[in-house]
């Protein structure tokens, strides 16, 4: 028995020895793995451009060479994952609400709103898309309440995401209203929501399908994000859009999760490519993906690709995400409401 | 230390059926108890609002219509489709026999999509149909014809073996008599082929019920139009609303349980009449 302890002490101490000495040899040469948990419209300006220059750059700071490992799926679906155990280090999701939920899950113990951009890495607007040469002509929201001309968004009950595209038709509605009166007129932006609801031919889960659906010949317009066009511009397809006059400025956050880089003891790599994120290499990144940099610096550089609506808004117009889940998708909220009128004719 | 004889001396039969006891519990049983007991621990109450809420029920009504839509048509083909395979001999007869089962192999949302390019609104037929006022895709049909394409094997191969070995003698023997074709077949060999037709029908209908990924891409998924249960539950999922997701998935569950429990009649109900 004694001389089997003891052995097994030998073997013990042996392979203490051989990690310490391999940890002290690999020191210089580090590898260190970080987990981002993103939802999938920035997947292609992570890929191939933030993600190898924040590579680049920790190497030359520290030596230390880092790997990702990406999973990009729908912001809320990226959120619950986050929160039943996928360890990601990092979130990146499509809405505040869905950083917010991780938070109160207890995964995120810092207040992630504290910088400079409260938590956001990149912005976007809400916009109309149309087949080349706009056979339709359309120009804004009251265009797609026409007769014959049929919508494409995606339903918001699948896709958090789809939520920008319906905040911006009933915010448009509030602010144009306001614009001519000095008040906003709820009832007309409900009304200007169900009559484009009533043209909407497909709501697919996320905006990414809406766009191949919209591609696969469906619909005359597609209410979508401007980066989502801009992108599929970029991959040389002719997909012309209108910025309307009045529309919702996306937000997207970014935040540590504290709970999973405590765990990988990744808090230092992981914060610095949070930091990074919101440099100026970073930020222009994302604009030439067509995403707009929330840099002001960056952003007055990139004007010309991103002009501003006249009527911009954002959430908080809407009385912030928690005002807007409880006026538009609340069980008796706006939503609700135009999608029974529908059904019923009335 | 000495063992203890064990008193229960556990027979081959008796471990096999433990493991496969076992096993279907921990695979099939468990996980539906626990929806069940989620969905249950709402309140009779809660649960029957959230059956309730327009949308919601919207969703069961289509799904069902579309279910049932489906296995008509179903019952129809899959029966002519195995008649023909059996009964008659032409070139490719065993390439025709082997693509019946494809549609079981086709990852479904596959299937939605090769739909949307033969019906869609960009395709020659899609555009002809349009034409004529007939909306196929992101419309009714278009959930029937994704259900029918996904559950096609079911009757074809319940029906089959059956009629595989039904005796030549007896339609000969009504055909003698002087009994037409078609009387033969009403009278002399529906009967016996009706158990597994059904048996057919009621696999492809509970199949039809939770049918997700086809439909999603076919139906349009516009709520208390075109949505389907599943699309429901999925967006009741997405958007932190357990509760209803759980209460329709608890009435598709309960509907798939009486139609396969009366499937499971029906096969006593054929072993009695002796096919």
């Amino acid at each position: 028995m004694d001389s089997c302890l003891q052995r097994t002490l030998r073997v013990f101490a042996v392979a203490q020895c051989l990690s310490l000495v391999m940890c002290y040899g690999a020191t210089a040469q580090q590898t260190r793995t970080l987990i981002l948990g993103a939802y999938t419209v920035p997947k292609e300006a992570y890929q191939r451009e933030v993600i190898p220059a924040f590579q680049k750059y920790w190497e030359l700071k520290t030596g230390e060479t880092v790997k990702f490992q990406e999973s990009y799926i729908a912001s809320g679906a990226q959120a619950r994952a986050i929160i039943d155990g996928f360890e990601a280090d990092i979130a990146a999701l499509s809405l505040e609400g869905d950083v917010a939920r991780i938070a109160e899950a207890g995964l995120i113990t810092h207040n992630w709103k504290a910088g400079d951009t409260k938590g956001m890495v990149t912005r976007s607007v809400v916009v109309i898309g149309f087949r080349p040469g706009n056979p339709k002509n359309l120009r804004g929201w009251e265009d797609l309440t026409r007769p014959g001309v049929v919508v494409l968004y995606p339903n918001p009950r699948t896709s958090g995401g789809a939520m920008w595209c319906v905040n911006a038709i009933y915010g448009a509605g509030l602010k144009t209203t306001q614009a001519q009166t000095g008040t906003p007129d709820s009832a007309y932006a409900e009304d200007l929501l169900y009559r484009i609801q009533k043209n909407v031919k497909v709501m697919d889960k996320s905006g990414r399908e809406s766009v191949t659906t919209f591609e696969m010949g469906t619909g005359d317009a597609i209410v979508t994000y401007e980066n989502e066009v801009l992108l599929r511009q970029l991959e040389g397809r002719d997909f012309p859009f209108v910025i309307p006059r009045a529309t919702i400025l996306i937000e997207n956050p970014i935040a540590v999760i504290d709970r999973n880089v405590d765990k990988h003891g990744t808090r230092v790599v992981v914060e610095a490519f949070v930091e990074f994120c919101l440099t100026e290499e970073a930020q222009r990144s994302f604009a030439e993906f067509g995403l707009r940099p929330v840099l002001t610096a960056v952003f007055q550089e990139f004007e010309s690709k991103f002009p501003q609506p006249e009527l911009l808004f954002d959430i908080s117009y809407l009385g912030g995400w928690s005002g807007a889940f409880e006026t538009i998708y609340g069980r008796n909220g706006v939503w609700t409401r135009i999608l029974s009128r529908i059904a019923t004719g009335k | 230390m000495q063992r203890r004889p064990t008193h229960v001396i556990l027979t081959g039969d008796a471990v096999l059926k433990m493991t496969v006891f076992s096993y279907v519990g921990f695979l099939v049983i468990l996980p539906i108890l626990v929806i069940s007991f989620q969905a249950f621990g709402l309140g009779l109450g809660h649960l029957w609002t959230e059956i309730f809420e327009p949308q919601a029920f919207h969703a069961l009504r289509l799904t069902i219509t579309c279910a049932f839509a489906m296995a008509v048509i179903n019952a129809v083909t899959g029966t002519l489709m195995a008649w023909v395979l059996v009964r008659y001999s032409f070139p490719g007869k065993a390439v025709v026999n082997a693509l019946i089962d494809l549609p079981f192999a086709l990852p479904t949302n596959v299937t939605g999509l090769m739909l949307v390019v033969v019906y869609g609104p960009m395709s020659l037929l899609g555009k002809y149909l349009n034409t004529h006022g007939i909306e196929v895709i992101y419309a009714q049909p278009g959930i029937i014809l994704a259900l029918l394409f996904v559950t096609f094997p079911f009757v074809v191969r319940s029906v089959q073996p059956v009629l595989m070995g039904l005796d030549k003698d007896i339609e000969e023997a009504a055909a003698t008599l002087g009994a037409r074709k078609f009387l033969t077949f009403r009278k002399v060999i529906l009967p016996h082929l009706l158990p597994s037709i059904l048996t057919g029908v009621a696999l492809a209908f509970s199949r039809a019920l939770g049918e997700f990924g086809s439909v999603m891409v076919v139906a349009g998924n516009i709520p208390m139009k075109t949505q389907v249960a599943p699309v429901f539950i999925y967006g009741e999922i997405e958007s932190y609303n357990p509760h209803g997701a759980l209460a329709v998935s608890l009435v598709l569950l309960v509907c798939s349980l009486a139609i396969l429990m009366l499937l499971h009649r029906l096969q006593n109900w054929g072993r009695d009449r002796g096919t």
